[in-house]
């Protein structure tokens, strides 16, 4: 372990200890500033919300803006609650399975033409979806998926970048294991239900998080093929809420609040898994 | 149909059973999701690529596959020869998105080095415990939602009363009047507008960078570092000579991401500015997705403008592979 004196001599020498301490100090309520400034200013009154100029805080905080959200019968917000919710497990599950899947036969399993069909993988992974934005909205709208929240999940089944990095782990994984199995009777599908899957909690973790806060942060692809208000997802109601009630800041600020906390929760959890694994992937 | 060609042959072929049951699971197990892909993915970037040699649009029958051809005409080049030199309000729109999405990525790059390289450098010099609470606060934007910390941004740009204005009067500088509407104030020729929608791209992007610099000076050996102080070398002198070539790699390859992050941003433009003052925001994707879903316009338009921006990344990520696998050790 590092000791006082085998520490290496950095930035910190230079700049004394305190000095790096106030730089990073600064650094943080930059960050943090401005979620904070909306957080209490949603526990604002609607007059102290128009009030120029404002004071940070509330005199009199009041959770009014939360319960109307919550309450509100013109608000969908339970049912647009339940389509996030909906989509993004429904696509972890899918993903995680389908990733997890492909993974396993590319790592383990010798045929031909397994290069070309791994290249279509890596094709697909640099593929930004932009390219395929307006095609593939025409390719929902003749599979009659408009407007539905299918049309979030079911062109999502395969993720391209989920096979590469399931099958870097299941590559790891010692083949030994594999054919103990196999001569005690496994079938190939039964290999991968009760030998793989078991070792690949961590991996499945991860990827099952960050598609997740991708699903639940989705807004362009929602944006495009939903329409009806009873369909839409969160980041959609939170825009739809700015548009709709400019007079009504409040409101607006409680719903921004509502969609950052599920995602916050998660973090405080994961956080340092949540940041490691992010490191590691832009090197993959 | 390649998958099934290639399944007769080598469930035939071979001689092993065993191997030809897993070769046999192979490619039962992967042919659905291939073809799903093939469905998915690739089939709709050839249509893509296709549809930007028509003049498309949706309501009109065409005769053809794909409704291309008859009502929708082949137009050749004719898509690509409109957006560089036409004179139509779309071609110019573009011509102005394409200069703004590459302003805006030149000036988030440079200003996202010169906050991360340096704050990285400091948080890789303290202790541990407080390293990865810091890590974890400056990474948080990354996460959010980006249409949460829109709302939050249209608050802190608010003209009058937002924080940033509070922020110039407390300190005593006049803020400007407005600052994301205001066409006409503009500096070393970067729109205001522009330069807040950078800050605000920045604020929510950082954080990522800074966790990968970090793990790269952490991956650095402790023995280069020794060994340089062994031979005399002051601190400043090996954070120079070790420390920063060492890491020149790692600054390449996040500053190709950064370019490719920045070319694809959508939702602070759409939301914050709405492209606006004049055009002055307007960016790549922005035109493609007003052209195609908010104006209805010739998709075709559309799509050759999204494939000027596919090839744009398609450069853009060669180059990153490059620099991934070049031989690299300490």
């Amino acid at each position: 372990m590092t000791t006082p004196t085998r520490k290496s001599p950095s930035f910190g020498f230079i700049l004394g200890k305190s000095g790096a301490y106030a730089i990073l100090i600064v650094g943080l309520v930059g960050t943090l500033l401005p979620f904070f400034y909306i957080m209490v200013s949603s526990l604002k009154t609607e007059a102290e919300l128009r009030q120029t100029p404002p004071d940070f805080f509330s005199k009199e905080p009041t959770l009014k803006h939360y319960t109307t959200i919550l309450t509100d019968k013109d608000i969908p917000l339970a049912r647009n609650l339940l389509n996030s919710i909906f989509v993004s497990v429904t696509r972890v599950f899918i993903s995680l399975f389908t990733s997890s899947f492909a993974g396993y036969i590319f790592a383990k399993y010798h045929f031909k033409g397994k290069n070309l069909a791994f290249g279509m993988i890596l094709i697909q992974i640099m593929i930004p979806f932009q390219v395929v934005m307006i095609p593939s909205y025409l390719l929902v709208v003749k599979l009659k998926l408009i407007d539905s929240l299918w049309a979030l999940i079911i062109p999502a089944f395969i993720d391209s970048y989920g096979i590469f990095m399931m099958k870097q782990f299941i590559e790891a994984l010692p083949a030994e294991l594999m054919d103990a199995a196999r001569i005690d009777g496994a079938s190939e599908f039964g290999i991968y239900t009760r030998i793989v899957l078991p070792q690949m909690g961590p991996p499945l973790a991860s990827l099952g998080i960050f598609t997740f806060m991708a699903t639940w942060n989705d807004y362009l692809w929602p944006l495009i093929v939903l329409t009806s208000p009873e369909k839409r997802t969160i980041p959609l109601l939170v825009v739809w809420f700015q548009t709709q009630h400019v007079s009504n800041q409040g409101l607006v600020l409680a719903a921004s609040i509502l969609t950052l906390l599920p995602i916050f929760f998660v973090y405080i959890f994961l956080q340092r898994w949540i940041v490691d694994q992010a490191t590691q992937s832009a090197f993959k | 149909m390649e998958i099934n060609a290639f399944f007769k042959k080598d469930t035939v072929s071979d001689g092993g059973k065993l191997m030809a049951k897993q070769r046999r699971f192979a490619y039962t197990g992967l042919a659905p999701i291939l073809l799903y892909m093939g469905l998915f993915t690739l089939f709709p970037i050839v249509w893509a690529v296709v549809m930007s040699f028509f003049s498309y649009t949706p309501i009109r029958e065409g005769s053809g596959f794909l409704g291309l051809g008859g009502a929708n005409p082949f137009v050749g080049i004719g898509n690509y020869i409109e957006l560089f030199t036409g004179t139509s309000k779309p071609a110019e729109v573009f011509r102005l998105a394409v200069k703004n999405t590459f302003l805006f990525t030149a000036l988030v790059l440079p200003l996202n080095l010169v906050i991360t390289l340096p704050l990285a450098v400091i948080l890789e010099s303290i202790g541990d415990r407080f390293k990865t609470m810091f890590r974890a606060i400056y990474f948080l934007p990354t996460i959010s939602s980006s249409v949460a910390l829109v709302i939050i941004w249209s608050y802190m740009y608010a003209p009058g009363w937002g924080m940033l204005s509070l922020m110039f009067k407390a300190v005593g500088l006049i803020p400007p009047k407005s600052w994301l509407q205001d066409p006409n104030t503009i500096y070393f020729g970067v729109p205001l507008a522009m330069i807040c929608v950078v800050i605000a791209h920045v604020w929510q992007d950082f954080g990522y960078n800074l966790v990968i610099f970090v793990a790269a000076l952490q991956s650095i050996p402790k023995t280069l570092r020794e060994a340089a102080r062994v031979d005399g070398a002051n601190a400043w002198q090996e954070f120079w000579l070790v420390v920063v070539p060492l890491l020149r790699r790692t600054v390449l390859l996040t500053s190709v991401l950064t370019v490719l992050s920045s070319l694809q941003v959508f939702v602070i433009f759409q939301l914050l500015t709405r492209g606006g003052p004049k055009n002055q925001t307007q960016t790549m994707l922005l035109s493609i997705y007003e052209n195609a879903f908010r104006f209805a316009n010739n998709l075709g338009l559309s799509s050759a403008m999204s494939m000027i921006l596919f090839i744009i990344i398609l450069v853009l990520t060669v180059t990153q592979f490059r620099i991934l696998r070049a031989e690299w050790e300490y």
